[in-house]
């Protein structure tokens, strides 16, 4: 379960160079799906997971009345999960498509239209603004949840090839499309993995949260980002402190050497 | 971004190397100077954008390294000998437009740093200093056999460049894309300008370095373990 294999493929779905989108013309795929918005595949998941989810969850039973609905037969299914590998441990491939398809469309949704490379930086949403959109975005299936969260966490090939890349691609993709500053050093990959546990946490706390209109969420959500963001602030000030007193060591002692 | 070569302005060290979490200040963006109806590149295959991926992270390590080591070298020299100061100033001050420049492509094209960055800090500026502390002679055997590594594998992605990005457009035509294009001449002018510091290394004796043959193989060694590390971790 854990092979090489697995290890590997989730370093190749590492998010590689992105070329700017002006001068390219726009991928047919919409990847890591293998598939783009014209085909059959994108038109069946994105109707399960709008109309049926929310009613049956994840489950390959959405799948198969999205089918029945858009006319195609519901022996189609074992062609929507062939993309996936069988796992012991996961019901079914068309499941794991569903769950991946979620990941995956909204995350791209939750950033069409912008273009850092065009935008100006203070037109940028703000990293809280996209946080707070993405959990927006998963109100409708706020019942189904909890399944959703145990499911991506199974130890499997899927975690490994899907969930978690995902996870942190989002996390890369709210922090690029936001006006939030970016590093250069271990601070890209503090600040990532930071986003990437709000994210979680906020997602866990919805999952539980019964409150009107997943209020409690947002609020929480949006003091987990502040705390992470003071947290790194804290951690920043620490070094800037251990840096200047350095410096003033280092002249010092070079001060004391050039009097003799 | 679509700027062909960066342009070399004098650099400016704040006191704290460290930057904050937050923007401080508006920075400038370049409008894209693309209409709409410009003929459109192919998207760049795995291949080519691993290929890219590879190219700004071990560019902008090694150019950090390349900044740190004349730092390094600056604060042992700068004031025993003040003839070497206006040399070592200029080579650094291009190093630190080199390493900028790799810094915003490494930023706009969403490449992850290398892991290993705190610890090319720390390297750098102690071989930097190290060598200094040998003599000046060994200082610049260590930009000599630097530069060189350097200059080669500049050349080697070059090459790549030149080779391996014919796309295709929408008209019909065959070419690079003009995001290659710029990458490709910014990497020019960087191996050029690191040529030039192999240069003023040798016109500064730097085969007088005692022991030369261990600190030039040594450290070319040590630039190859490097840069097949950086672009993989």
């Amino acid at each position: 379960m854990f092979s090489r294999n697995a290890v590997r493929k989730s370093c190749a779905s590492l998010r590689f160079y992105h070329s700017n989108p002006i001068e390219h013309v726009n991928p047919l795929h919409i990847k890591p799906l293998a598939y783009g918005k014209q085909s059959p595949q994108y038109k069946v998941l994105s109707l399960a997971l709008q109309e049926y989810v929310p009613k049956h969850g994840f489950t390959e039973r959405s799948i198969v009345e999205s089918l029945n609905k858009l006319g195609y037969p519901s022996s189609m299914i074992s062609s929507i999960g062939a993309s996936n590998s069988p796992s012991f441990v996961h019901s079914s491939t068309a499941v794991m498509e569903l769950m991946k398809f979620q990941l995956v469309d909204k995350r791209y949704r939750l950033t069409e239209g912008i273009n850092p490379d065009v935008t100006p930086h203070y037109k940028l949403p703000s990293l809280e603004h996209l946080l707070l959109k993405r959990l927006e975005m998963d109100k409708p299936v706020g019942e189904q949840l909890t399944d959703l969260m145990s499911q991506l966490a199974i130890p499997s090939g899927f975690l490994f090839e899907t969930a978690i890349p995902e996870l942190h691609r989002l996390s890369d993709d709210m922090i690029y499309f936001s006006n939030e500053k970016d590093h250069h050093d271990s601070a890209w990959y503090a600040k990532r993995l930071a986003v990437s546990s709000t994210y979680i946490g906020s997602q866990l706390f919805m999952a539980q949260d019964r409150s009107h209109d997943f209020q409690e969420t947002f609020a929480f959500a949006k003091d987990k980002l502040h705390r992470v963001m003071r947290l790194g602030e804290y951690y920043n000030n620490t070094e800037e402190f251990a840096w200047y007193t350095l410096m003033s060591t280092v002249n010092l002692v070079k001060s004391q050497l050039a009097r003799g | 971004m679509l700027s062909r070569v960066s342009v070399f302005r004098p650099a400016s060290r704040s006191f704290s190397v460290l930057s904050s979490l937050m923007i401080t200040e508006p920075t400038s963006t370049k409008l894209a100077e693309k209409s709409e109806h410009a003929p459109k590149s192919e998207n760049l295959s795995d291949a080519q954008a691993a290929f890219l991926d590879r190219v700004i992270r071990v560019d902008q390590a090694g150019e950090l390294g390349a900044d740190y080591i004349y730092a390094g070298q600056y604060f042992v020299l700068a004031h025993k000998f003040p003839h070497l100061k206006p040399v070592l100033k200029h080579m650094w001050d291009q190093e630190v437009h080199h390493h900028n420049t790799f810094n915003n492509l490494q930023l706009k094209r969403r490449v992850r740093p290398s892991l290993l960055t705190p610890f090319w800090k720390v390297g750098a500026f102690a071989m930097g200093a190290g060598t200094a502390l040998i003599s000046p002679e060994a200082a610049m055997a260590c930009t000599e056999a630097v530069e060189t590594v350097i200059g080669g594998h500049y050349n080697g992605q070059l090459r790549n460049l030149a080779n391996q990005f014919d796309l295709e457009r929408t008209d019909g035509t065959k070419g690079p894309s003009e995001e290659v294009r710029s990458l490709t001449s910014t990497i020019q002018q960087f191996r050029d300008d690191e040529l030039e510091h192999l240069d003023t290394a040798i016109k500064h004796n730097s085969y007088m370095a005692i022991p030369y043959t261990v600190i030039t193989k040594g450290i070319k060694t040590i630039c190859r373990v490097a840069i097949w590390s950086a672009e993989r971790i």
